[in-house]
Order: structure tokens, then C-alpha cells, then sequence
């Protein structure tokens, strides 16, 4: 590949390692649920990996992919960690909600609590059939096992 | 606003046209791109109605449109060309997917997806041993990790919680201040002169060598011989550290962390 | 040259001065009740060492009449002298270059200052002595001692300097001490509020001091009294040396007067005279030997003795002259009448000591040398009788328990023997009886103010005659006088004036000698005479004093009654030993040297003045010996009450009842003329009335209601100008307060509401954290890039003409 090729492609997955990484930023800072939060900083941390493998590849250096195992070994024992301090602090609170713990505010101001929040949509009710008198009815082993949202 | 500032935003955002550097970005159509995308991710993210959402989605799809057809640089064999297309644009729509669902289950899975893709673009840069990596461990290890976590403190997903965000302001500032993070790379890029990308001389391709994985491994311990001991001894510490928290916050006696409830 | 005078000169001001420091430092702890040892002796020392000073100017030969000794150079700037001295004698610029701003810390010794070295050390001692007794026992005794070495510290320098600046500063400094002994006692929150006052007062005319001293710094290029011989050999003339006096080269005019007038106003506020002598009578809220050696003896005759010195400035200037005559006899005569009806003892000795004063003043102002000699003659003389006076009614104070208002006791003659003598000799002293001291040196004065009203109306006759000046012949019985010095020319008007103005004076001043008489021996019989009245305050005091009280007091009485007949001879051979020396002054040879032989006895003169003593002795012995029948209706008579009954409307109705009234009224009415009667006698009440009605406002300012209230000068300065000041004050302190307290409270609000605002952005959410960080990241990312910040500043060219263009439409 000549030079104007690979310096293209390197423009490419730098943009698109930026992407990555904005997008991550931005889950990180709206979401409000601990394990979407810190999947979003996972997705940094592939922003960042697909700009460096970038960069080994243009300038021929191993560095850069060396710097990308790590940094897969690093996000795989920060997980690991992460996941368990969360777990902890949901059996404190029984939910995953990060706006509960504010207490590192400044004392005397207020805490943030929430105003607006928006409807949920029913879930289609499962109405049961009734069966006619005399008639056992038919139990749906599956439908009760159903759940409509994971 | 009069149509002159309205044109001129995209115009600043984007890099400038300097004669002799090497990136080449349409400012305009990065600009517009990234108008696009601010305002498709506002209306994506949680807190908006179903309308939204579905205007949202195709705002979203516009702005990949603009990126994939002005922003991203042309490569040379057409075929090539589509298939990064192809990849990129899975990776962002599932990026943002990840991002925009409220139920956390299919935030994993739509990062799995992500992942899948950013394996793809590291085959294609000659990364294969990352590629392959990123696969196996991240997504199949630590997003797993992840999902048994959810399933197990949040099963149902959908909650009042993931539904809304913190302050009224998030959204439009975090977004803006996304685009001028990508903006500033555009720029930086655009604006670096000749000598930075001065590749080394082409010798020893190292690299994109066909034995691949030898020279990674002899690379990896050659070199970086320390590094990897640490990365282990990390990972045992990391280990360790994971049974600890559990096994201490598990028994209540021992003492509770700190809550909401007890300072 | 060190010899033993300059050793002598600067040891007379420097041993009360290491006395003091001693005291001050070791007092407290260690000489305790002995502090007035090392004091006592320093004074003693000073006293001797001033006279063997006296001795040698006694000796010495006609021409080096003064001698000067230079401690060492305080400011040297070269080329600092004014461009253009009016004054000039031709020496104060050398070739071109200017001459140099030099003040040297120089003492000397002449005949005026040894005279007043004398005195000053000798009352002192004497005062001094006098303390052991009277501060016995109290909390600050080593405290009085120290304040006393300072004091004498100060008053010799300030007589002994040679130099205008330095003159100023023991000018300052006595003032000083005095403030620190009228409120020795400063827990008594009157002794501080007098204290404060005469700093004050005698501030304001140290202001005119200082412009003064300008204005001689500005018209003669040199502060110095003599001659001062620098490097090169040229002689800047000294303002009072005998360079200048020789050559006569003094400024008249407008910056003559000037000078006079502003020398003048810093006179007035040491020594007490109007208009700042209202800090005198407050003054005596300090212990009593203060009042006899401060405002008796010593500090208030620096005025005097400034003015001595000064003679050739103020013979330059005739208006001066007449001004500081006008200023001291009014002075006399104001403070006469408002002690006479003082009930406080020693206010009346304290506005004595502002008529006698007066008297010194007029004396000066003659600008004759008898008149000068005869003021500085009567400074000499009434620092021992006044000491004296003050040390008796000291003692009587002692003995009554600090009470001190005559009302409250009497007759004290038998109980206080040797207080009553030595006060009886301080009153004829005072009065002028003969032959004790007063006696000469008062009428002196009255006669140089005689002579000079001869003199003026002389030189008016022969303007008349000839229209040129010519030589005067003397007063009775002298002979003529050695030479005429040209004296600044003065229109026939103004000699008309002035002669008309000294012919007042002495009239003012005869009348004040008889108001003298009057009140002293007034003060005499209420305190010594009468039935014996002892106040519940003496409890076992009231005995005769210590002995080392009342031999102080005896040997002031001793002087004062015999230094009349010793220093002045002019009955038996003609001379004046004290005149005789006094001339010998630099300052008073040149101009002054040719008025008038000294050692005349006016005999007429002294007659008259005998005359009029006499007479106010009988006055208050008719008035206050015996029952108190004169007094009252006199007092009632000032007080305008029998004009008030008469004209009151009881009075009238009373007259109408009368039976000759009656008669009347039945006459007319058979004549059917009642109704005229009704008439007249309506008419005639209204009348009454009407001219009856400013009467009541002369009750307020009857001549006895002015002299009790001190003709009201404290209460119009008061309202004049304490008042605005402390309304200023107020208004400086709300505006501090408020304002600017204000302010500054408001400055120290700003970090807190800083802080607040900042304060919110710890919302403890994590997020919130992340969102700050990345801003955080961004901002930087933007400012390091150049390329990008440029960029941006262009953006935001574009943004604000884009909102000019919209504001402008």
C-alpha cells in the first residue's frame, strides 16, 4: 500500500476510534445505571484501542499493540473489581441507581432528587381465559414463565 | 441566526484547508455531521418519548451518512472502501444503541456487538492477535462478567432510573461537548505539518509481517518481559481483591460499607 | 574649645535632663520615695552652674557680649537656603552658589540667658523642695520628679539655644511637660481634659510660631541668632547676630509686621495671653508647686523671653510693637476684672498671673530698652512672688484637705502663722506697695509706657515744627541720648495713633494696678481673716506645714521682697544693676540701645502707682473685713438686681399705692382730671417697662455675671470652634462606621458569596465530576492549541459583528 492509502486509513480509524470514544464519554456521563456506566468506559477504552492499533500500524511499532493487550488486561481486573464494589453498594441500596450516593456533596446543599420521570408503557396484561365450568384449565407452563422484559 | 453564522459553525469546527498537510477533512460536511449527530443523540438518550426516539433514529442515521460519504477518507480499492463502510457504521449504531436502550441487558449485548465490530477493524488493520483478544476476552469474558452481574441485581431493567438523567443540563452539554472532543481531533489532525507522519522507511514491515503472532509473542516478551509479570501479578492481585470485597460485605456483622443511610 | 563656660552651658540643661531619665527608669522599683534626691540635686547643680555663667557674662568685655558653643551639626543641605533673602546682608550667597540649609544644635550664653537661667533654676529648686513635702506619699511621686527634671531640662535649653528651629523644639517641649503635669493626675478626668486643653490652645499658637519662623527662614536665609562663620571664610549673618544688628539690615513693612504679628500669636499661646489664655485657669487642675513653677514662673515667660530676644525684629516693625502693648494691656485688664469675683484661690492667682503677664507685654511693647529692661525687670520680680503666692495657697490647700474655694474657710492667719506672713509679703509684692520687688518693677513698666507717650507726642511736635525728625530729648532728668539710629519712617497719622493708643494703655494699666490691689488683698482677707472656718475635708490636716514646705516659702519672700531694692538703684545713685546687665544682650544693642538712659526714677509715676495701690488695699479691706454688707450690695449692684426691682412691675404697683400718689389721683379728680393721671401713670409704666426690657437681658451679661463667667470665653470657643470640630469628628465616624466598614465588610462578603457560588458545584454526584472533568480537559485542549484559539478568536470577531450588525438594525 502506498503512502497516501495507509495515511487514509490511519485518518479513518483515528475518526473512528474518536467516535468510539465520544460515544462512550457520553453514556458514561448520562446514564445513570452503575453497570451501563461502566460499559460505557469500557467502549472508551475500545476508542482508545482502535486509535493506538492505528498508530502501530502507520509508524510500524509494536508499542502500540503491546499497549492494547494491556490496557485489555487492565479493563479485564478493573472489571472485575468494579463489578463486585457494585454489587456491594446495590445490596445497600437494593437498586443500581448512581444519583443515590451523593453524599460527598457539600454539606448544607441539598441533594438531587428527581422530578419528571417518564411514563412507563404497560405491558400488554395477560389476561387469563376463563374455561367453562366443569373444565380444567390449560396451565401455558410457558406463558407464565414469560417475562416480558429482561 | 442569519444564514452566514449558520454556515460558518461547520466551517470552524471542521480543520482547516492548509495546502500541505496531509489529513484531509471536509470541514463542512464534519460540521454538519456532527450537528446531525448532537442533536440524533439528544433525542436518543433516555428521557424522551417514543416520537423522539423514532426521529432521533433517523437523524442518527443522516449523520453516519454524512461521516461515511464526505468525513472518512476514501481508500483506494473500492472494495476495501465498502467494507470498512459496512463495519464502521456497525460499530457506531451499535455504540450508540449500547448507549440509548434503558434496559441494561441490551446495552451488553448491543457493547457486544460494538466489540465485534472494533475486532473486525483490528483485523483489518493487521491486529490479529487483537482482534482475536478483544473477542475472546472482552467480549466474551468481561461482558459476560457484566451480564451476570445485571441479572443478578437487575433483572427486569427499565427502571424509573434508567429511564431519566441527572440534571436538566446533561444532555445538551455532554453532547456538545462530545462533538468538540472529535472536532479538536479533526483539527489537531488537520493541523499538523508534513514531518509528523513521516513513516519509517520501508524496511522491515515488521508489522504486517505474515508470521504475525511470532513476532507479537517475541515482541511481547522480548521487550515488554516485566510488563507482562505485572499485567499477571495484577490480574491475581485483581482476583484476590474481587473475593475480598465480596466475602466482606457480605457478612453484615463485620461492618457494613458506607451508604446513603449510615455516614 | 572645651573649657569650663561650654562645659558649664551644655551641663546646666543636661544634668536635670540624665536626673529625669535616671528617675524615670529606676524610680518606679528602686529610689521609690527617695526619687527626688537625684533631682533636687541635679537643679541645685544647674542653679550653681548658672551662676558662675552669670558671673562670667558679668565679666565680660563689651565686645564679645555673647558666647556660643556648637554641639554638633542636625542638617546640613547644600544649597538650601531660600534664592532671594529680602534680608539680605550680602553673605547669603557666595559667588553664585547658594548658601547651605544648616541647623547646628548650638548653645549659648549672653545676659538674657543667664539672667532667665538663674531665675529658672533657682525657682525650681526652691518648687522642688517644696514637692518633697506637698506630693508626699502620693502614687507617683518618682512619676512628678522625672516630669520635673524634664521640665527644667527643657526651659534652660529653650533659653539657651541658638537658633530658631531649636527654639521651637523646647518650645514644643515645654508645652509638653506641661501637659504632662496638669494631668499628673490623670484619673481625674478634668486634670485630662485641662491637660488636653492647653496642649491645644498652645497649639494653635505654636501654628503661628511655626509660620513665623518660615517667614524669618524665607526673609533672612538663616535661622540662626549669630554669626556663623563658614569654610570659606564668609560670615552668613545670624537673624539676631551682630552682623545684622550692626549694619541695621532688618525687613519692614508688610513682612516685618508679619513676622511680628505671627511671632507674636506663639507668644500669646505660651504665655497666656488673649486670645488663647483660657488654658491657664483649667491649668491649675495640676498639683500646686506645677502652677507656681509652671504657670508662675517659668514656661509662661518663654513668650517673653522669645519676644526679648527678638527685639530687633520688632523694632523693624512699630505696628508690631503696639500690637503686643494692645494685646497685654488688654490681656491685663480683662483678666484683673475677672478675678475679681473668682472664688477659687488659686484662679485668682492664675489670672493674676495672665494680668501680670499683660504687664511684661506692655512693657515690651514700648520698643523702648527701659520698657524692655522694665518687662523683663517685672518677669524677674513676679517669678518669685507669684511662686510664692502659688506655694502658699498650695499650703493652705494641703492644710484645708485639697479644698481650695475661700467660701469654705477663714481666718486662717493664727492656725497657719508662717504661711499667712510670707502670703502677706507675696501680696504686697504683687500689688506694688513699696519697697518690695513689685513695686519697682511694675512701675517701670507704667513709667516706659509714660515715656513713651512723651516720646511720641515729641516727635509729633517736631514733625509740626520743622517736618523732619530730630532728636528727642529724654524724659525728666536724663541726659541725652549717645546717637540717633534711623528708625522706619511713620506718617503723622500713625503717630497720632499710636500715641493716642499707649495714652489709652496707660490709663488701662493704671486702672488694672488698682484692680490688682483689689483682688489680691481680697484673696488675702477671705482666706486669712475673718472668723476661723475650717472645711469637714481637713479633718487633723489643717496645722501648719512641713518644714520643707515653708522654707521654700521664706526664702521666696525673702527674695521677693528684697530683690526690688538690690537689683534696681535707681533711687540712690541712678543705676540699674539688672537693666545695666540686660542691655548687654546682643539683641539689645542696635536700634532699641539708643532709646532713652536707663536708671531714671520717675518720680511722679511712682507715685501715682502708689496712689492707686493704696487705694485698692483700702478697697478690699473696706469691702472684705468685716461683715460681708458692702460686698453683697456691690455684687448686687453688677448684678443689675436694685435696676430690676425698681423697674419690676411690683414696683410700680407699689409707687402707685404711695399716699403722695394718692394724693394726687384725689386732686385731679376733683379737677375731672383724673383720667390724665390714669394717662401719664400708664404712660409712664410703659415706659418703664420698655427701657426695663433689655435690662433683662443685661442680667445675663451684667458686669458681675461677665467677670464670674469669665467674660463667657470658653463657652464662645466652645461653641465656635469645639463644637464644629466634634460634630466633624462624629460625622468622620459614622462615615467610618458605615462607610467604610462597609466597604471592607463588603469586600471580606465577596470571597464568601465567591465561595458559596463554588461551593454548590459539590453536588456529590460522580457524574457531575466526570462532566467538570472533561470541560476541564477541553478548555485546556483549546487554549494549548494555538492553531484552534486563533480560530476561535476569529469566531468571535464574527459573532459580535453579527450582533452590532442586529443592534443597528
Amino acid at each position: 500500500m502506498n503512502d497516501v492509502t495507509e495515511l487514509a486509513m490511519l485518518q479513518n480509524y483515528l475518526l473512528i476510534g474518536a467516535l468510539l470514544f465520544a460515544i462512550g464519554m457520553l453514556g458514561f456521563i448520562v446514564r445513570r445505571n452503575m453497570i451501563v456506566v461502566f460499559l460505557c468506559a469500557e467502549m472508551m477504552l475500545q476508542g482508545v484501542a482502535l486509535s493506538l492499533v492505528g498508530w502501530s500500524r502507520y509508524f510500524d511499532d509494536w508499542g502500540g499493540q503491546m499497549l492494547v493487550l494491556f490496557i485489555i488486561t487492565v479493563a479485564a481486573c478493573e472489571a472485575a473489581i468494579a463489578l463486585a464494589l457494585i454489587l456491594m453498594l446495590a445490596r445497600q441500596t437494593g437498586n443500581l441507581d448512581l444519583a443515590d450516593w451523593q453524599d460527598l456533596r457539600e454539606e448544607g446543599s441539598p441533594p438531587y432528587v428527581d422530578h419528571l420521570i417518564p411514563e412507563q408503557r404497560e405491558p400488554p396484561a395477560v389476561w387469563p381465559r376463563l374455561t367453562p365450568a366443569g373444565k380444567v384449565p390449560e396451565v401455558d407452563e410457558e406463558a407464565l414463565l414469560h417475562r416480558d422484559r429482561v | 441566526m442569519p444564514e452566514s453564522l449558520l454556515l460558518q459553525i461547520p466551517r470552524l469546527l471542521g480543520a482547516a484547508d492548509s495546502a500541505g498537510t496531509p489529513f484531509r477533512v471536509d470541514a463542512r460536511l464534519l460540521g454538519w455531521a456532527l450537528l446531525t449527530g448532537v442533536l440524533a443523540l439528544i433525542m436518543l438518550l433516555p428521557a424522551s418519548s417514543r416520537g423522539w426516539r423514532a426521529s432521533g433514529c433517523v437523524i442518527g442515521l443522516l449523520s453516519l451518512g454524512f461521516l461515511l460519504s464526505g468525513v472518512l477518507a476514501p481508500i483506494v480499492p473500492m472494495s476495501e472502501q465498502i467494507v470498512f463502510w459496512i463495519v464502521a457504521a456497525v460499530t457506531i449504531i451499535a455504540a450508540v444503541a449500547a448507549i440509548a436502550t434503558p434496559r441494561p441487558v441490551y446495552t451488553a449485548l448491543w457493547f457486544a456487538l460494538s466489540l465485534l465490530g472494533t475486532a473486525a477493524l483490528m483485523f483489518m488493520q493487521g491486529a490479529q492477535f487483537l482482534g482475536v483478544a478483544t473477542v475472546v476476552v472482552y467480549a466474551g469474558a468481561i461482558v459476560v462478567m457484566f451480564l451476570f452481574v445485571v441479572m443478578l441485581a437487575q433483572p427486569e431493567g427499565n427502571d424509573a432510573y434508567d429511564r431519566i438523567t441527572w440534571g436538566w443540563y446533561t444532555k445538551p452539554v455532554s453532547a456538545i461537548l462530545g462533538a468538540v472532543l472529535v472536532s479538536l481531533l479533526a483539527f489537531t489532525l488537520g493541523a499538523m505539518n508534513q514531518t509528523t507522519f513521516q513513516r519509517p522507511s520501508a524496511g522491515a514491515t515488521d508489522v504486517l509481517h505474515p508470521a504475525h503472532m511470532a513476532r507479537f509473542g517475541g515482541e511481547l516478551f522480548g521487550k515488554h518481559l516485566l510488563s507482562i509479570e505485572l499485567a499477571g501479578t495484577l490480574l491475581l492481585v485483581a482476583l484476590v481483591a474481587a473475593i475480598a470485597i465480596m466475602i466482606h460485605g457480605r457478612d453484615p456483622v463485620i461492618a457494613p460499607l458506607e451508604g446513603p443511610d449510615n455516614e | 574649645m572645651h573649657d569650663f563656660i561650654s562645659i558649664l552651658i551644655v551641663l546646666v540643661p543636661a544634668l536635670p535632663l540624665a536626673a529625669a531619665a535616671l528617675v524615670a527608669v529606676l524610680g518606679p522599683f528602686v529610689f521609690r520615695a527617695w526619687s527626688h534626691w537625684l533631682v533636687v540635686a541635679a537643679i541645685g547643680l544647674s542653679f550653681l552652674g548658672s551662676l558662675v555663667l552669670l558671673n562670667d557674662v558679668c565679666r565680660r568685655p563689651d565686645d564679645r557680649p555673647a558666647r556660643v558653643v556648637k554641639l554638633w551639626n542636625w542638617t546640613l543641605v547644600d544649597g538650601g537656603a531660600p534664592a532671594s533673602a529680602q534680608g539680605d546682608v550680602g553673605n547669603a550667597e557666595t559667588a553664585g552658589t547658594r548658601a547651605p540649609f544648616q541647623i547646628d544644635v548650638s548653645l549659648r550664653s549672653d545676659a538674657l540667658t543667664s539672667i532667665m537661667l538663674t531665675m529658672v533654676t533657682l525657682v525650681s529648686f526652691l518648687v522642688a523642695v517644696y514637692s518633697i513635702g506637698y506630693m508626699h506619699e502620693d502614687r507617683g511621686y518618682w512619676r512628678f520628679f522625672s516630669y520635673i527634671g524634664l521640665f527644667v531640662f527643657s526651659m534652660t535649653s529653650l533659653v539657651s539655644v541658638s537658633n530658631f528651629l531649636l527654639l521651637f523644639v523646647f518650645w514644643e517641649a515645654v508645652g509638653v511637660c506641661s501637659y504632662l503635669l496638669i494631668g499628673f493626675w490623670y484619673e481625674k478626668p478634668s486634670a485630662a481634659a485641662a491637660g488636653m486643653k492647653a496642649f491645644l490652645v498652645n497649639r494653635v499658637g505654636d501654628f503661628g510660631f511655626m509660620l513665623g519662623v518660615f517667614l524669618i527662614w524665607i526673609t533672612y536665609g538663616t535661622l540662626n541668632f549669630h554669626d556663623v562663620v563658614n569654610d570659606g571664610g564668609t560670615v552668613i549673618a545670624g537673624v539676631l547676630g551682630a552682623t545684622r544688628i550692626s549694619a541695621g539690615a532688618y525687613v519692614g513693612g508688610g513682612v516685618g509686621l508679619a513676622i511680628c504679628l505671627l511671632l507674636l500669636l506663639g507668644a500669646c499661646g505660651k504665655s497666656a495671653q488673649f486670645p488663647l489664655h483660657v488654658w491657664l485657669p483649667d491649668a491649675m487642675e495640676g498639683p500646686t508647686p506645677v502652677s507656681a513653677l509652671i504657670h508662675a514662673a517659668t514656661m509662661v515667660t518663654a513668650g517673653i523671653y522669645m519676644i526679648t530676644r527678638c527685639t530687633p525684629l520688632y523694632m523693624a516693625s512699630p505696628d508690631g510693637q503696639l500690637a503686643v502693648a494692645a494685646i497685654g494691656g488688654f490681656t491685663a485688664l480683662l483678666a484683673g476684672l475677672i478675678a475679681l469675683t473668682q472664688f477659687d484661690l488659686k484662679r485668682v492667682l492664675a489670672y493674676s498671673t495672665i494680668s501680670q503677664l499683660g504687664y511684661m507685654f506692655l512693657g515690651l511693647g514700648t520698643g523702648t530698652l527701659a520698657g524692655i529692661s522694665a518687662g523683663m525687670f517685672h518677669l524677674f520680680t513676679h517669678a518669685f512672688f507669684k511662686a510664692l503666692l502659688f506655694l502658699g495657697a498650695g499650703s493652705v490647700m494641703h492644710a484645708m484637705g485639697n479644698v481650695i474655694d475661700m467660701r469654705r474657710f477663714g481666718g486662717l492667719r493664727r492656725r497657719m502663722p508662717h504661711t499667712y506672713w510670707t502670703f502677706l509679703v507675696g501680696c504686697l509684692a504683687l500689688s506694688g506697695i513699696a519697697p518690695l520687688s513689685g513695686f519697682w518693677s511694675k512701675d517701670a513698666i507704667v513709667a516706659s509706657v509714660h515715656s513713651k507717650v512723651h516720646d511720641l507726642q515729641h516727635e509729633l511736635s517736631m514733625r509740626d515744627s520743622s517736618g523732619a525728625y530730630g532728636p528727642r530729648t529724654a524724659a525728666a532728668g536724663a541726659t541725652a541720648p549717645a546717637a540717633v539710629h534711623p528708625r522706619p519712617p511713620r506718617s503723622k497719622r500713625q503717630l497720632e495713633r499710636a500715641a493716642n493708643a499707649y495714652q489709652w494703655l496707660y490709663y488701662m494699666a493704671m486702672f488694672t494696678a488698682f484692680l490688682t490691689a483689689l483682688y489680691t488683698f481680697r484673696a488675702l482677707f477671705m482666706t486669712f481673716f475673718g472668723a476661723e472656718e475650717i472645711p469637714a475635708e481637713a479633718g487633723d490636716h489643717a496645722h501648719e506645714s512641713p518644714r520643707s514646705m515653708v522654707v521654700p516659702l521664706v526664702v521666696l519672700a525673702v527674695f521677693a521682697a528684697g530683690v526690688g531694692l538690690v537689683l534696681d538703684l535707681s533711687y540712690l545713685n541712678g543705676t540699674h544693676p539688672f537693666a545695666a546687665l540686660l542691655a548687654k544682650t546682643p539683641s539689645l544693642t542696635g536700634a532699641v540701645a539708643a532709646t532713652e538712659t536707663l536708671g531714671t526714677f520717675h518720680a511722679r509715676v511712682a507715685a501715682i502707682s502708689m496712689l492707686i495701690a493704696s487705694a485698692g488695699v483700702l478697697a478690699a479691706s473696706y469691702l472684705y473685713l468685716g461683715a460681708p454688707r458692702e460686698v453683697a450690695a456691690l455684687q448686687e449692684w453688677m448684678d443689675f438686681q436694685p435696676l430690676l426691682r425698681w423697674t419690676d412691675g411690683d414696683t410700680i404697683m407699689r409707687l402707685g399705692r404711695q399716699p403722695w400718689a394718692r394724693a394726687i389721683r384725689q386732686t385731679a379728680d376733683r379737677l375731672w382730671l383724673g383720667w390724665l393721671v390714669n394717662l401719664v401713670g400708664l404712660l409712664l409704666a410703659v415706659v418703664l417697662l420698655v427701657v426695663s426690657a433689655p435690662l433683662l437681658l443685661g442680667r445675663l451679661i451684667s458686669p458681675y455675671r461677665l467677670s464670674y463667667h469669665k467674660f463667657f470665653f470658653d463657652e464662645v470657643y466652645n461653641a465656635v470652634i469645639v463644637g464644629p470640630l466634634r460634630a466633624g469628628a462624629t460625622l468622620c465616624s459614622v462615615i467610618d462606621d458605615w462607610l467604610i466598614d462597609g466597604l471592607v465588610n463588603l469586600a471580606g462578603r465577596v470571597p464568601l458569596m465567591f465561595g458559596s457560588l463554588l461551593r454548590s458545584m459539590q453536588t456529590g454526584l460522580v457524574q457531575f465530576y466526570a462532566l467538570a472533568m472533561v470541560l476541564g480537559g477541553i478548555v485546556l485542549l483549546l487554549a494549548v492549541d494555538q492553531h484552534l484559539s486563533g480560530l476561535i478568536s476569529q469566531w468571535l470577531h464574527h459573532l459580535l459583528a453579527f450582533t452590532t450588525g442586529v443592534v443597528n438594525g
